[in-house]
This record gives C-alpha cells, structure tokens and sequence, in this order.
C-alpha cells in the first residue's frame, strides 16, 4: 500500500516527530542503563524501579510547590532524589557484589525491583496519578496544519539537550573518561592506582538519575501508576541490546529505530502495530549479533 | 468394678466435653477468603472492594454476626497471576476452611477459581473480573458474579452510542483479552441496535503502553466520525491525557468505557477532557438517594477517601452473603445458594437482584459525559442516564444457549 496516498505527506511527517519524541525518552532512560552496563557490568533489573520513583516523586514535588515552578522544579529535585537513592543503594548492596556472576546480580536486581515496588505503594498509595503540564506546554501547535502535542516538541528539543550533556560528561571529565576506560578494562584501571569503586558508583548514580529524569519527564503525559516499571524495563533492554550492549550512542540508535517503528506501524497496520518495534529489534539482531554499535562487553 | 467405674467416669467426661464443645461449635465463626491481587497496579480497584467488603461485615459483627455466628475475613494476594490464584485459593479451603471465598480483578484467576470450587463445593462471588465468561459460557450453580462483565458494558454503551449520529466508527484500546471482549461487545450490540454503521478500522496498543500519542494522531489521520475506546488499567488515565494533549478530544467524539470512573478523573484533576461518554456501575455522587449518600459516608468516616466502583462490588458481595444466609435460615451451603437465587438486596444504588438462572447481580449502569464541576477538584459525570440492569444483561435464553454449547 502507498502510504503517501492513503495518508498525506504531512501526517505522515507528523506521524514521524512523534515517533521522534517518544525515542527522546526512551533514550534517556536506555542511556542511563546502558552506562551502568557498561561500566559496572550490572543488568540492572530494578532500573524500571528507578524511573518510577522519578515519575512518583515528581508527582510530590508538583503537589508540595505546584503551578508551573513545581513542574520545572520537578525535572530536577525527582532526578536528584533518585539519585540519592540509588547512592545509597550503591554505596550498601552493590558495592559488595560486583565480583558476583551475572545471573546472581540478574536475581538481586529483580529482587530489588519487587522491594521498590512494595516501597512505593507504601509510600504513595495505591491510586492513580497525575501531573500538570505548565500551561506553554500544554495543548497543541499546529505543524503542517495538524495539531501537535505542545509537550512532545519539549522532548524533541530536551532530548538532544541531555544527549549532548551526556557526551560532554563522558568525553570531557576525567570521571567520565576514567568510567569509559574501567568499562573496557576495569583490572587495569585498578592497577593504575585509581579507586575503581568509585568511579563504580558515580556512574552507576548517573544512570539512576538519567531513569529518574526519564519518570519525571514522562510524569505530565500519563497516569502515574505502581506497574509502570514493568513496561519501561522490556523496552529498555531491548534498546540497549540492539544498540551494543554499554554503548550510550547504541542507546540512541536503539531509541530511534523503536521509537520510529513504533509510530510509522501504528500509521501503517493499526491492527498489528505492537510487533513493529520487536520485529525491527529481531531483525537488527539477525544481521548485526552484537548490536548495531561497538559493544563493550 | 474399678475398671467399670473408670469406664464411667471417661464416658461422663467425654459426654462432659461433648456438650461443652456444641456451643462453641454453634458460635464458631463464618470464615470468607478473599482471593485478590494486592500487588501492583490493580490495588486502586481491590483495596476498595476489600474496604467496603470489611465494613460491611464489621457492621453485621458489631450487631452479633450472621445468624448469631461472627464473619472472619481472610485476605490472601494472588499478584495477578493465575498460578498464585489458584494455590491460594486451595490453601484457603484446604487448609483454613473457608466457607465462601471472593474476588478476583483477573478474568483467568476468576475462572480457575470457578473450577475449584464446583469440586469444593464452596461458594464463590466474582468482585471485579469482567469476563462475561464467568456468569455466562462457563457459569455454574456456585459462582455469582457480581459485578458489570463486558457483554452488559457491549449492551449498556451500544444503547447509548445507537442514539447518536455517529456511522463511520473506529475501535481502539488495549490488545488483551479485556480489551477485545469489550470492543467487540459493543461492537456488536451497536451492529444490531443500528444496523448502518460501519468499521473503518482498529487499533490495539500493548497493556499499559505509556505513550498513545502516536495511535491517537494516526486515527486522526483516518477521520473517523467517533471512536470506541475498550481501555482498563494504566491505559484508563493514559487515554484521557493522550486525547486532551493531542487535541484529538475536541476533534473527534470518544467513547471510553471508563472515562467517568472516579480512578480516572480524580487523579486528572482539571486536565480531564470534557464531554467524554462513558459508563459506570457507581459513582458517590450519583444516584443522589439517601441510601448512596448514607454509604458514601460511611466509607469516607471509615477509610478518609470516597468509594469507588470496587466499594459497591465488595458491599453488595457482603449484602448477598448476609441476606442469602438470613434467607436460608441455616448454615447449609445449598440451601444458602438456593436462597440466593432470585434474592434482592438494597444497595447504594438502589435494589439489586441476583437472578436465578445465571447468577449474575443484575447492576443498573450509569451513562454520562465528563464535565468540569464546581462542587469537586475534579470532573465528574454528567448527563447521567441510568440503563436498568435486565436492560444490559444477556436473557436466560441467551445464558442456556451459551451453556449448552459446550
């Protein structure tokens, strides 16, 4: 079928700019994962958790200073929160388990994705909700003559943002470029005398602030709800499988091409849309093993 | 003679026993399993099926119990997964005993719990799970369903969505079995209410898909005259944030089943978007009768929130349970489920019957439209027309049919 014709060439392009904006947050909570697996070699299970703490504790932040400051506070207090959460996480149960195999760290990971979960529930409550957009986000503009959604724009142009300060943090610091070396050789980033754990926990606290600035970001254009971890965590990994296994830019790939399936397939075949972004992950995976990026593993 | 007199005196002190033992037998306590999911995302519905089922029953202990004998409530967490389901429910009657179970938010935990009991011989009161299976196809002389399944939303809305001018119509919602269960019952009682319209297509997102934007402006594209939206869980909020951000809902009239719900609007706030038809077996502040008002109360003192529609399902559960034993005058399950068949309790939202043939509580449904309000922070129903309970429910005709087709 020519889609063209079906469909006019602006709703198509339409179609794409959201596609655009979903990878966006996708990215950035597949970037934060993939640079614990990276550089800590922990499939982290519980990272779902993580961006559900960062959506919940958005939600309080909105309550507690509200109209559009709370919004904006949010984006940064909820990401910090996860982060102090994570330190402590770090700097009590994983610190201690990094010589452990993988499948022992898969277990306790999963183990701790149940505990957050329970967590949660006991400290925001079991109903749904919900946080407001400030009012130049909200609605929709009109590109191409069709209405779209004022907050997706935001993300378009937010993502890039965080992409950018990312790749400032990993070629640019020292911690970043000593992360980036420990994930290639972490024996020999030891040997040079430097205090790998460290080094271990800045990044893993890095990757658990870029799950809880994706929960805070995703916060205003959905129900908040205990579960929400369950989603994001397939989606993840599979993002950071097909982009190379540690790789933030295989990240980025990743995002895009499921991002993008996704709403094209939507267009396409509604029916089926849900195999789209799986089908292209299945075929990526045929032709290129290891992911479409360099793995570090 | 002394072992004669040793002989006497045994058989007076297990005579002596015995009769010390009748009373407390006759007083032994009415104990009920409640079989739920008490995990995740479902507790927003459980909690209040639970609450109110528990409120109700404190209410009948405070007075001296059913029948002079007091209710125990035993809660066990099936986290939504039909194996769990089904070994709680077995530990419940194996080992405690239970006399009656209730729940189940899942369909396929529902269902497995109806093949146990038919063996147990224990009765069950489905709260929350919509399969029309359950009372329908697969129903049997101890399952009661109590609560709207998806063949009485498929009737209820399909009589709403018939009076409108809407021909060209588009179903979307969540791709499991829910989902589909509720878009093709509406689809086709709307077929035969209103034989003219027609499918342009569907569209079926993941459970809990996060992100709808994407669906949303690819019906738009397509220029339905109105959408069906079969949508539950996460997705109940989901849609309405989706529909508003994208201006989707000022473009194009929806239906989603749950749009009036309270776990819905509540969280919303004043970012609902308004004029969305749906339908619902409760709302607090609809009916306005002294009898709602008294229970919404009620719930309120008791637990510092306003019911939902799970605390109807979990109070009429209690209602039958209470007033079939009455009714039966004697612990006997049969003669209490024989009892049950026909019975009609009072509830918030009037009298409800639980009708013989099926065993399915014939609910009243609610239809109305999202408005803003300016008695709550939130949107509320409007328009509300009530569909009587017969209206929506299969006939006994239909149920027989379905039954014997197995």
């Amino acid at each position: 079928m020519d889609i063209a014709s079906a469909f006019g060439m602006s709703e198509i392009a339409l179609q794409l700019l959201v596609g655009l904006s979903r990878a966006m947050i996708l990215f950035i909570i597949s970037a934060g994962l993939s640079l614990i697996l990276g550089v800590l070699r922990v499939p982290n299970v519980a990272h779902g958790s993580l961006y559900m703490i960062g959506a919940f504790a958005a939600y309080s932040v909105n309550q507690i200073v509200g109209g559009a400051a709370g919004f904006w506070l949010s984006l940064i207090l909820a990401p910090l929160f996860v982060a102090l959460v994570s330190f402590v996480a770090e700097r009590v149960l994983f610190c201690h388990l990094y010589e452990r195999e993988h499948l022992m760290l898969l277990l306790f990971t999963f183990a701790l994705m149940l505990i957050f979960g329970d967590l949660v529930k006991f400290f925001w409550g079991v109903d749904y909700k919900s946080v407001t957009a400030p009012d130049m986000l909200k609605g929709s503009v009109m590109i191409f003559g069709l209405p779209f959604p004022a907050y997706n724009l935001f993300l378009l142009i937010i993502g890039p943002v965080v992409g950018f300060a990312l790749w400032l943090f990993v070629s640019k610091t020292r911690i970043g470029k000593i992360s980036k070396a420990a994930s290639v050789d972490r024996m020999m980033v030891g040997a040079l005398g430097i205090n790998v754990s460290w080094v271990f926990c800045t990044a893993f606290v890095i990757g658990c602030f870029l799950a809880g600035l994706g929960g805070a970001l995703i916060a205003p254009t959905m129900g908040i709800t205990l579960g929400m971890d369950h989603t994001i965590i397939m989606e993840a990994f599979l993002i950071v499988v097909i982009g190379g296994l540690g790789n933030i830019w295989g990240a980025l790939v990743g995002a895009l091409i499921f991002g993008v399936t996704q709403s094209i397939g939507v267009m396409l075949l509604p029916q089926f849309a849900i195999i789209f972004p799986y089908l292209a992950v299945v075929i990526v995976l045929m032709i290129w093993p290891k992911g479409l990026l360099k793995s570090v593993w | 003679m002394k072992k004669l007199s040793w002989i006497a005196i045994c058989m007076a002190v297990s005579v002596g026993v015995l009769f010390c033992l009748t009373p407390a037998h006759a007083a032994k306590p009415i104990k009920i399993g409640l079989v739920d999911c008490y995990s995740g995302g479902a507790t927003t519905f459980t909690y209040d099926v639970r609450d109110a089922f528990k409120m109700a029953m404190d209410n009948v202990n405070a007075k001296g119990g059913i029948l002079g004998r007091q209710v125990e409530i035993t809660t066990r967490d099936t986290k939504f997964k039909v194996d769990i389901g089904v070994n709680v429910t077995k530990e419940l009657v194996m080992r405690e005993g239970v006399d009656i179970l209730v729940g189940t938010i899942n369909s396929s935990v529902a269902l497995a719990i109806s093949e146990i009991v038919k063996d147990a011989k224990i009765p069950f009161f489905s709260t929350f799970s919509k399969s029309d299976k359950i009372t329908g196809e697969k129903g049997q002389r101890y399952v009661f369903g109590i609560t709207e399944n998806t063949a009485m939303v498929g009737k209820a809305a399909a009589r709403g969505l018939a009076e409108k001018p809407y021909i060209k119509y588009w179903i979307a919602g969540d791709d499991y079995e829910y989902g589909h269960a509720l878009g093709d019952g509406v689809w086709t009682n709307l077929k035969k209410f209103k034989p003219d319209v027609k499918l342009i297509g569907q569209s079926w997102w993941k459970v809990g898909e996060p992100e709808l934007t994407p669906y949303l402006t690819a019906i738009m594209a397509a220029k339905p005259d109105a959408v069906i939206f079969a949508t539950g869980g996460a997705s109940m909020v989901n849609i309405m944030k989706a529909s508003k951000a994208t201006g989707f809902s000022e473009k194009i009239p929806m239906f989603v089943h749950t749009a009036t719900e309270l776990s819905t609007l509540m969280p919303l706030g004043q970012e609902a978007p308004a004029d969305v038809l749906g339908t619902s077996n409760y709302y607090f502040y609809f009916p306005e009768t002294p009898e709602n008002k008294a229970f919404v109360k009620e719930f309120q003192d008791a637990y510092g929130r306003y019911p939902k529609v799970g605390a109807l399902y979990g109070y009429l559960a209690a209602q039958y349970i209470i007033k079939g034993y009455e009714k039966a005058g004697k612990f006997d399950t049969e003669k209490f489920i024989d009892a049950l068949g026909g019975l009609t309790v009072d509830s918030p939202v009037g009298p409800v019957e639980m009708r013989a043939c099926d065993h399915q509580a014939q609910l009243p449904m609610f239809m109305g439209v999202t408005k803003k309000s300016p008695d709550y922070p939130f949107f509320i129903a409007s328009e509300i027309k009530t569909i009587p309970g017969p209206q929506t429910v299969p006939t006994c005709e239909e149920i027989k049919e379905l039954r014997s087709k197995k």
